[in-house]
């Protein structure tokens, strides 16, 4: 009996893998992003958190967000993502000579 | 529950520490991947969570009894059962698919003979993904009835139509591919971690800021009214809509690779490259693998493949293609847009077979662009919601009126950027996961965040669904 294997993007050219404790190294990477995430987007955090169907919960979570949000915002870290956003939004509003202006 | 959300992201991050705590336990890993993959499709509705549970019982029940007959005494007995299975699959994507869009037919056609009636539609909700898990449910009874794969345990069957990454919109992981990755315990390697990464942060890309900006900034608008846009808007939408369909469903893709990659699994391709198809079957040798091989392996070889001559081998084409069409929806335009990828199909095959000695090939380049514009003329028709609307699209490009446009800079980049990323080297994304599993965790991990909040600073306020949600 005989089995089908189509081809993976995730099986790397080049032999085996013999880096060591991969599963300790994924974690720490997952646990890292995690951790840089929620210190400089804390705004996406809370407009995620606002977005929560109305409980009594949710109305914690918000409170928690908000407050982590002016926090950030208070020592400067919710800069760089507030300053990307800004150039985005410049890029966004941005048109061809002749065009009208966006609102 | 949308991938690029921090709903999914919770879910993901509580599901990931959950699977890999239970540490060697395999079984224990099925099962609460089993019930994390049921309350991810229960966010949607928890009633078809039973759809998903009787889908899968019956499947896993119909295959043992397949794989229980004599394939050389009791061949009716099994061919019996292979129908029973594949019938009750086609009965309930029948149903929740295509049960009023046929009778809203019965009713049209009785109407033109006189005959109007009231027809009892039933207004059904469509179950997120059901024709991704019954498609997979088919391949599965008809792999176990052809002997290309043993029968699987009712945990095994379950998680294979219910696992989570791939539930809601592919890849359509065969039972070939995914079993014998369940029967052992799953071990991760740098270079899968890294690659999952990598692609579960460059779907968010494709997904959040092309797809997104491309559909709200452009192409909705447009396709929403065409007589009141330039024949220039209309061409650019339609290409909009090549590039945004391609980072929208390719963005899913890679994304269900990455997280399934990230939980110890191998999904295969679905997507390499689509635009620079140099021919419609090349075409469909790199855009939805998954549905393409499916179609080729279990309806076109079905039906008799290329053998029987060339007449059968067009007729063949044809009904895979109509009905390819029909998979996504019922539609007439889906109907059309299949239609057509198959009458060119059709083309190319007699052209192959009957060019005289001699002639010259279309150059490369030509190729790719003849192939480009033919599956965008497709997708005018995919993307309307009607026929009148994709023609009205059509009249409105003849309009010639090129004065102006409403697409931004922004927009035109996107596109452009859609479009190269296709002629990058193909094993690109490999070379620098290779290069990535060598680096240390925690750079790795800042990496990661860094181009997160790039993306997150980037992407369109909200998130729409996934185009392929709808089928």
């Amino acid at each position: 009996m005989s089995e089908d294997h189509h081809p993976s993007p995730v099986d790397l050219p080049g032999g085996p893998d013999f880096h060591g404790r991969p599963l300790r190294w994924a974690t720490i990477a997952i646990a890292v992003a995690t951790l840089f995430l929620g210190l400089f987007n804390a705004t996406a955090i809370n407009g995620w958190a606002v977005e929560l169907a109305p409980t009594p919960l949710s109305a914690r979570i918000v409170a928690a967000t908000e407050a982590w949000e002016e926090t950030t915002e208070a020592i400067g870290i919710a800069a760089p993502r507030a300053w990307l956003h800004a150039r985005w939004k410049a890029l966004q509003t941005a048109r061809f000579k002749g065009q009208e202006k966006a609102e | 529950m949308l991938f690029p959300t921090l709903t999914f992201g919770l879910f993901f991050l509580a599901t990931y520490a959950v699977i890999w705590g239970v540490g060697r336990a395999n079984e224990w890993r099925k099962i609460l991947l089993l019930l994390a993959s049921w309350i991810f499709y229960g966010a949607w509705d928890w009633r078809f969570v039973a759809l998903l549970i009787f889908s899968a019982f019956l499947n896993w029940g119909t295959a043992a009894l397949i794989a229980r007959t004599d394939e050389e005494y009791e061949p009716g007995r099994r061919k019996a059962l292979l129908a029973f299975g594949v019938a009750a699959n086609l009965g309930i994507l029948g149903f929740f698919k295509y049960y009023d869009f046929f009778l809203e037919q019965l009713g049209l056609l009785l109407a033109h003979f006189g005959f109007e009636r009231d027809m009892p539609l039933l207004e059904i909700i469509l179950p997120v993904g059901v024709s991704f898990f019954t498609f997979q449910g088919m391949s599965y009874l008809i792999d176990v009835a052809r002997r290309k794969v043993p029968p699987a345990s009712l945990l095994d069957m379950t998680l294979l139509m219910s696992f989570f990454p791939h539930l809601v919109a592919g890849p359509i992981v065969r039972a070939s591919d995914l079993i014998p990755q369940f029967r052992r315990t799953p071990k991760l390697e740098r270079g899968m971690v890294a690659m999952g990464l990598l692609l579960i942060v460059w779907g968010l890309f494709k997904k959040a800021v092309i797809a997104s900006e491309l559909s709200v900034g452009l192409v909705d608008p447009v396709f929403f009214d065409p007589s009141a846009h330039s024949s220039l808007d209309l061409v650019i939408a339609a290409y909009g809509y090549a590039v945004q369909i391609y980072c929208d469903f390719s963005a899913y893709s890679d994304m269900a690779i990455g997280l399934a990659a990230l939980l110890g699994y191998r999904f295969p391709y679905n997507f390499n490259q689509p635009y620079r198809a140099r021919s419609l079957q090349d075409f469909w040798r790199r855009w939805h693998i998954s549905l393409s091989s499916w179609l080729r392996d279990y309806l076109y070889i079905s039906l008799g493949g290329s053998r029987g001559g060339l007449a059968r081998a067009c007729r063949n084409i044809m009904i895979t293609m109509l009905l390819g069409g029909l998979w996504h929806g019922a539609k007439w335009t889906f109907l059309i847009w299949g239609g057509l990828h198959g009458i060119v199909q059709v083309l190319e095959t007699l052209w192959r077979k009957l060019r005289p000695a001699g002639w010259p090939h279309l150059p490369a380049a030509l190729a790719i662009v003849a192939t480009f514009h033919i599956v965008t003329l497709g997708w005018i028709f995919f993307r309307a919601d009607t026929f009148d609307g994709a023609i009205a699209f059509l009249d409105g490009i003849g309009r010639g009126d090129w004065g102006s446009t409403i697409a931004t800079p922004l927009a035109i980049g996107l596109i452009l950027f859609g479009m190269a990323i296709h002629f990058t080297p193909p094993t690109l994304a490999q070379g620098i996961a290779l290069r990535l599993r060598g680096v240390p965790a925690i750079w790795l991990g800042l990496a990661t965040g860094v181009v997160i909040l790039l993306i997150d600073a980037m992407r369109f306020e909200g998130v729409a669904p996934f185009i392929y949600y709808q089928f």
